[in-house]
């Protein structure tokens, strides 16, 4: 986490730079961004919807890195996820007791199928899941689109998006007035959970040593091919759960553009958090402030708001580079021995 | 060619560069094919080539560090002549090894390094290879276990087995293991070794059939050997048989995690673990600050005892063993031994793979000496001919057939 404060302090100088080039005051840019993320009530718990967004697909990707695979189709994984519910949602009038476990199911669920398509193939025919996964983030999308445009339009639906969730389905919210809702507690609830299986269950000790040591783990009797499957399942059941509480909680109907790239941030947010779950619930919340502070930023400091999604794309880029050349150091270290 | 390329305008010259490898290969006696990518070559072989590109440069100082460690008895023996006849013109030769005849053979000054310092440098005309050991181990080197009487009983049975990829491949190879004895398999490193092992690890497909107690064992399933009671100590230890950034507790456990031993329902039992972490430090004189100390902390002999620490934990009936004592240090080399031999004593069938003839001669019941994938000869302890295996580990055995010697 030391760690993570340096990478903070780095990408906050460079946003510094950013901002002086976007011919913007810095001092006035960060003041008007933490003003716009943290200034109130009001913001505070927006705050808290990115990073109740941002946790979902930042704890499928660290899961999926910790049994060795990169996931970078956490982006697809939720908005399917979210097309699930959302679908479903819009078709279903029923108790909340009863829909919203439906609609939150049906999220993982999806999320699920759409991260097992890259484990089945890296499990059956060993195909890179970090390609496998890029390309079902553009199917993702457009299969988004095309379905609800098309053959699952709803009436009276505007645009590429399905019509609205009756209420009894919409999350229940933690602050009256805000979009603040109890996906919040659940991610939570899945960080704490996480932690303890990576910890201290068999299926977290076999995982992790898939990932770290893949030829150890098979000589130990542990499945590689089975693993990198239920790891993706598992994986993009998260991400999907995620799209899930933005269509039930946030959006309260599923929209094409849902996700302003969480799965891609994600990334970021598992690096910085160092793979632990209970790390990332800090690096979520220090990403949900750039995500709800940027337009704040961009009326006050007339600070493009791209300047956050600049950071971030830095952020993705430096940590996945760092990441891959200390895979590369290891495997050398090893290959020397 | 790396670093000297021969070159033709700014192309490479690759016939040029062929002929100069062809040429290097014949002088000094190392056997290499130019065309071989070294990534696919085992580890004795992708050395000679590095070897020939040292030599190559005619270095002025040249230092090699642990250089016979994977090369056969005649491969040294020509790359010690070479290794002299640079020294004769004038390079100084610094060569940093464990294995002390090869130091007392071919050196004229010997430097002896314990945890990092130096503890004597000697004239080599004047001491012996007792005294350097010594040294090294700052006290007696202790003795190997002794073989106790034992009533051998069926363990593995191998009939027909075929494995791996061409030059490296297992072919048509049948013998047994008993349940209190050791069989060494004697034989220059890419005889087909890895694939043996590999095979019976369960890790490779394969031809034939591998038995356990009479019970033929599936291909392809790791999970259900260890459960039978199989253990294995693979080739090499810091990728196939340690997670390097885990604790010795974590790494314990490792390969045993579903055993009922180990775990509680569903959660490691961390406990147990830690238990069994200390039983291995304690019982193989693991030197480690603490169970929870990183195993990539751990010198090469500290993590090849906790290595077969954990393979003699769980009473396993038969134990394959790869080069055990590879590039460790001599004191670590002799406890791993001996724990081998009590085990056999305690009627663990023991496979021994090992490239150090020697280590294979003194630890085994019965030697079987494997070239080009075959099995050439079969000898029972008491009829050992340390020049007959050596011929037929080159391949002398080729016209005959096999030989059997019993006792």
């Amino acid at each position: 986490m030391i760690r993570g404060l340096w990478i903070g302090l780095g990408l906050a100088v460079v946003a510094a730079a950013a901002m002086l080039l976007a011919g913007a005051n810095p001092l006035l840019g960060f003041w008007a961004l933490f003003r716009g993320a943290l200034g109130g009530e009001r913001q505070i718990s927006e705050t808290l919807v990115q990073t109740t967004s941002l946790l979902f697909p930042s704890l499928a990707v660290a899961f999926a890195f910790r049994a060795g695979l990169f996931n970078i189709g956490a982006e697809g994984q939720l908005v399917i996820g979210g097309l699930a519910a959302g679908v479903i949602g819009a078709r279903l009038d029923t108790s909340g007791l009863i829909s919203i476990p439906i609609l939150l199911v049906a999220g993982a669920a999806g999320g699920a199928v759409w991260g097992s398509i890259a484990g089945i193939l890296r499990a059956r025919f060993g195909g890179n899941e970090v390609i496998a996964t890029l390309m079902l983030n553009i199917i993702a999308a457009l299969l988004a689109n095309y379905l609800v445009v098309g053959p699952l339009h709803s009436p009276g639906a505007a645009g590429a998006e399905t019509a609205e969730l009756p209420h009894s389905s919409w999350l229940p919210t933690l602050l009256p007035d805000t979009r603040l809702t109890v996906a919040l507690l659940i991610a939570l609830a899945l960080a704490f959970v996480l932690r303890w299986v990576f910890d201290r269950t068999v299926f977290g000790y076999e995982l992790r040593a898939a990932g770290d040591a893949p030829e150890a783990a098979r000589r130990a009797g542990i499945d590689l091919a089975k693993t990198a499957f239920v790891a993706m399942a598992l994986s993009g059941a998260m991400a999907g759960l995620g799209g899930a509480t933005i269509v039930t909680g946030v959006l309260h109907r599923f929209n094409v553009s849902l996700s302003p790239g969480y799965g891609f941030i994600a990334i970021a947010v598992a690096l910085v958090g160092d793979l632990d779950p209970l790390k990332i619930i800090i690096a979520s919340f220090a990403f949900g402030i750039l995500q709800s502070g940027a337009l704040t930023m961009q009326a006050l400091a007339h600070v493009p708001k791209d300047v956050v999604s600049f950071v971030e794309g830095l952020a993705i880029v430096a940590l996945a580079a760092r990441r891959f050349v200390a895979g590369r150091k290891q495997m050398t270290a090893v290959a020397q021995e | 060619m790396l670093g000297r390329e021969p070159r033709r305008g700014a192309e490479l010259d690759r016939a040029a560069a062929r002929a100069e490898v062809e040429k290097l290969s014949r002088e000094y006696g190392l056997a290499v094919d130019p065309d071989d990518v070294v990534e696919t070559l085992p580890v004795g072989i992708a050395q000679r080539v590095e070897l020939l590109r040292e030599l190559a440069r005619e270095p002025a100082v040249l230092i090699l560090d642990e250089p016979t460690a994977v090369l056969a008895p005649a491969e040294i023996d020509a790359l010690f002549a070479t290794v002299r006849a640079l020294a004769l013109r004038g390079t100084a030769v610094l060569i940093i090894t464990h294995k002390l005849q090869e130091v007392v053979a071919h050196t004229s000054r010997i430097t002896v390094m314990r945890a990092g310092k130096v503890v004597a440098r000697l004239e080599t005309a004047q001491t012996n290879v007792d005294a350097i050991a010594r040294a090294m181990v700052g006290g007696e080197l202790p003795e190997l276990a002794a073989r106790m009487e034992t009533t051998p009983h069926p363990a593995l049975a191998v009939r027909g087995l075929g494995a791996g990829e061409s030059s490296l491949a297992v072919r048509d190879a049948s013998f047994e293991v008993r349940g209190g004895e050791i069989v060494g398999v004697a034989g220059v490193e890419g005889n087909g070794q890895s694939a043996l092992a590999d095979a019976i690890a369960g890790v490779i497909s394969y031809r034939g059939t591998i038995a356990l107690g009479g019970i033929t064992l599936p291909a392809g399933e790791p999970a259900r050997r260890i459960a039978r009671g199989i253990r294995t100590i693979p080739q090499d230890r810091r990728r196939e048989a340690l997670v390097l950034p885990w604790s010795i507790v974590e790494n314990a456990a490792l390969g045993d995690q579903r055993s009922p031993s180990l775990r509680r329902g569903a959660t490691v039992d961390r406990k147990a673990a830690r238990e069994l972490a200390k039983r291995i430090v304690e019982g193989f004189d693991v030197r480690t600050p603490s169970v929870d100390t990183s195993v990539s902390e751990l010198s090469g002999g500290n993590q090849q005892k906790v290595v077969v620490g954990r393979a003699l934990a769980h009473d396993p009936k038969f134990l394959l063993v790869y080069q055990p004592t590879r590039g460790i240090d001599v004191g670590a080399a002799a406890l791993v031994q001996s724990r081998l031999i009590e085990a056999r004593n305690a009627g663990v069938a023991v496979l021994l793979i090992s490239f150090e003839l020697d280590e294979v001669l003194a630890l085994s019941d019965r030697v079987i000496v494997m070239y080009r994938g075959a099995i050439v000869g079969t000898f029972e302890r008491g009829s050992i001919d340390r020049a007959r295996i050596g011929s037929l580990m080159a391949g002398a055995g080729l016209q005959t057939g096999p030989v059997v010697e019993s006792a």
